[in-house]
């Protein structure tokens, strides 16, 4: 037991060092890249805060969602029409966003967490499209197909460095409330609801309400992100709220691999530069990016991470031994 | 009385799979139930565990009627129940598995930023020497033999703390060293722990060897419900089902 446990904090340290390494890369970051890529930069950690959120749902609580974006969506309208119509307070719209987002996500998910599986996917995918149709031709309150332009953030945050930080903090901020979660012993039920509903309702969990609950959190973060993007972009438009925009976090999870915490990240990361980078000689990128995501599903189940932390464990493992047999 | 039912009935369509079955479990047996293929021992079980619901009669667990009430809810009262085919969590430790029913039975997991691991080491590992898996405890759920996965199953419930624990086929797909090594653990389980148990069981010498009390059923009715020795008796059960094996 003692000797796990130095073992567990060393494990720790080294695990920690990566986060420290990235941190202070993410920080120097802005000061040795172009312009450029210094949005592109601030476009994938937006992401990727949405893909975090998307993957509560699909990787621990194992439920596919493919209505996200209505809740990015809505916390990016609810930005929008609280600063261009009645001048609200951006730090409080921000809020409302998330709070907007997470109301629509309880009665969305209120329905949804009856169902489990492709039947669960279908019906977040008709809520999500749902919620686009009502915004894109609700046009006296929506703005509609015309979307809502001039959405400014305040003071410094119009220079693109300045909101990068912003965006960076509540980056750091929000993957690690949701690292918490996932490791807390909520998120040791979500996984066990995950690997067997059936067993896990018979130690006592009302499977519904916990789903309900992920589902409410994984919205109100996918607002978040929605709420940070729109003022940076200074516009929102419907098509935000589409399944095409739904599906970004389900292929970034893939990619990246679902079933570790950074997976959606890296894919999100991985995606956001191919795009960027692709787009400046030709715009049929989605035939790139399809290619990559086709040879990773095939090269690498489980995507990136995942793999790597195969390979890891096995290299370990094959240490542990060469040194126990020496 | 402890668990009861009454006159509890269960039909699927045309099909009355239990029929107006009133049975009494006393405390801290060891209960039996009994009969051939398609007798309605299963579908009794999930009438008791609340994975179906009656049709007509009642359930009484400790004087409280919980015919209606759903699974968790009843898992929430002291009733737990492990299944035919072994449900476990596959991809999770063989620790992480048995914590699951703790953080469940401690009314924990609507915490959300506390360590996980943290929680209930100490009861994890008893719970795991008793039930003889503590040098697996890193191992994932499907990476252990099929004994040992009963054995997990039954740690996993024995998180959640059970006054009354249902055991659907413990012994099912295993060699007889096995069904030794996994009876005398459930006996062990009901001395030491005093959980009630209430099994179903195809192998009558495991029965007759084990349980205290057993009830027969045959298609969907009790035909007969005492000591082994009364049951073994019964003529009706002789004919039945026991024929000359016993």
């Amino acid at each position: 037991m003692v000797i796990n446990q130095t073992e567990q904090k060393e494990s720790m340290l080294k695990r920690g060092w990566w986060l420290i390494l990235l941190v202070a890369g993410a920080i120097i970051a802005p000061h040795v890249i172009s312009d450029f890529y210094l949005v592109i930069l601030i476009e994938a950690l937006i992401m990727s805060l949405f893909a975090l959120s998307f993957n509560l749902l699909f990787g621990y609580m194992g439920q596919l969602s493919f209505g996200q974006a209505a809740f990015y969506g809505l916390g990016g309208y609810t930005v929008a029409m609280l600063i261009t119509k009645v001048n609200f307070n951006f730090w409080l719209s921000l809020l409302a966003g998330v709070g907007v987002a997470g109301f629509v996500g309880l009665i969305v998910g209120f329905f949804c967490v009856r169902l489990r599986g492709i039947y669960f996917a279908v019906l977040t995918l008709a809520f999500g499209q749902l919620l686009f149709v009502i915004i894109y031709k609700w046009h006296d309150f929506t703005g509609g197909d015309d979307g809502i332009q001039g959405v400014f953030p305040p003071g410094i945050l119009k220079i693109p460095m300045a909101y990068y930080y912003f965006v960076l903090l509540i980056f750091i901020a929000s993957a690690f409330i949701l690292w918490r979660i996932v490791n807390s012993p909520f998120g040791h039920t979500l996984k066990a609801m995950r690997e067997n509903p059936e067993r896990t309702e018979f130690l006592g969990i009302h499977i519904a309400k916990y789903q309900l609950i992920t589902f409410v959190i994984a919205a109100a973060f996918a607002g978040l992100a929605g709420a940070l993007w729109v003022p940076f972009y200074r516009s929102v438009a419907p098509f935000y709220l589409m399944w095409i925009k739904s599906g970004e976090p389900v292929m970034a999870a893939i990619l990246g691999g679902a079933s570790t915490f950074f997976g959606p990240v890296l894919g999100m990361f991985i995606m956001t530069f191919i795009h960027a980078y692709i787009l400046g000689f030709t715009h049929f990128w989605p035939i790139i990016m399809g290619t990559i995501i086709l040879i990773i599903i095939f090269a690498l189940p489980g995507g990136i991470l995942e793999f790597a932390k195969v390979k890891i464990k096995e290299r370990q493992e094959r240490m542990k031994s060469a040194k126990g047999s020496s | 009385m402890f668990l009861q039912t009454q006159r509890i009935t269960k039909e699927f369509g045309k099909l009355r799979a239990v029929n107006q079955v009133s049975l009494d479990i006393r405390k801290g047996d060891i209960h039996a139930i009994i009969g051939p293929n398609g007798a309605g021992k299963s579908t009794y079980f999930n009438l008791v565990t609340g994975y179906h619901q009656a049709t007509s009669g009642k359930v009484l667990f400790k004087g409280n009627e919980i015919t209606h009430l759903p699974a968790f809810r009843r898992c929430k009262y002291g009733i737990t129940r492990s299944f035919q085919i072994t449900s476990i969590f596959p991809k999770f430790t063989v620790y992480e598995s048995v914590l699951m029913g703790l953080l469940s039975h401690r009314g924990v997991t609507l915490s959300f930023f506390s360590a996980s691991k943290k929680f209930f080491k100490e009861e994890v590992y008893r719970i795991l020497e008793d039930v003889g898996l503590a040098d697996q405890a890193d191992t994932l759920g499907d990476s252990i033999s099929h004994g040992d996965k009963k054995r997990l199953e039954l740690g996993i419930t024995l998180g959640t703390e059970p006054e009354l624990l249902l055991l659907d086929e413990p012994t099912c797909g295993m060699s007889a060293e096995e069904t030794d090594s996994i009876m005398s653990l459930i006996n062990k389980l009901s001395t030491e722990r005093g959980i009630t148990i209430l099994f179903t069981e195809h192998d009558m010498s495991v029965v007759f060897g084990i349980a205290k009390r057993i009830s027969v059923l045959h298609q969907g009715t009790l035909i007969a419900d005492g000591k082994p020795d009364e049951v073994r008796a019964n003529e009706e059960v002789q004919k039945v089902y026991l024929g000359g094996t016993a």
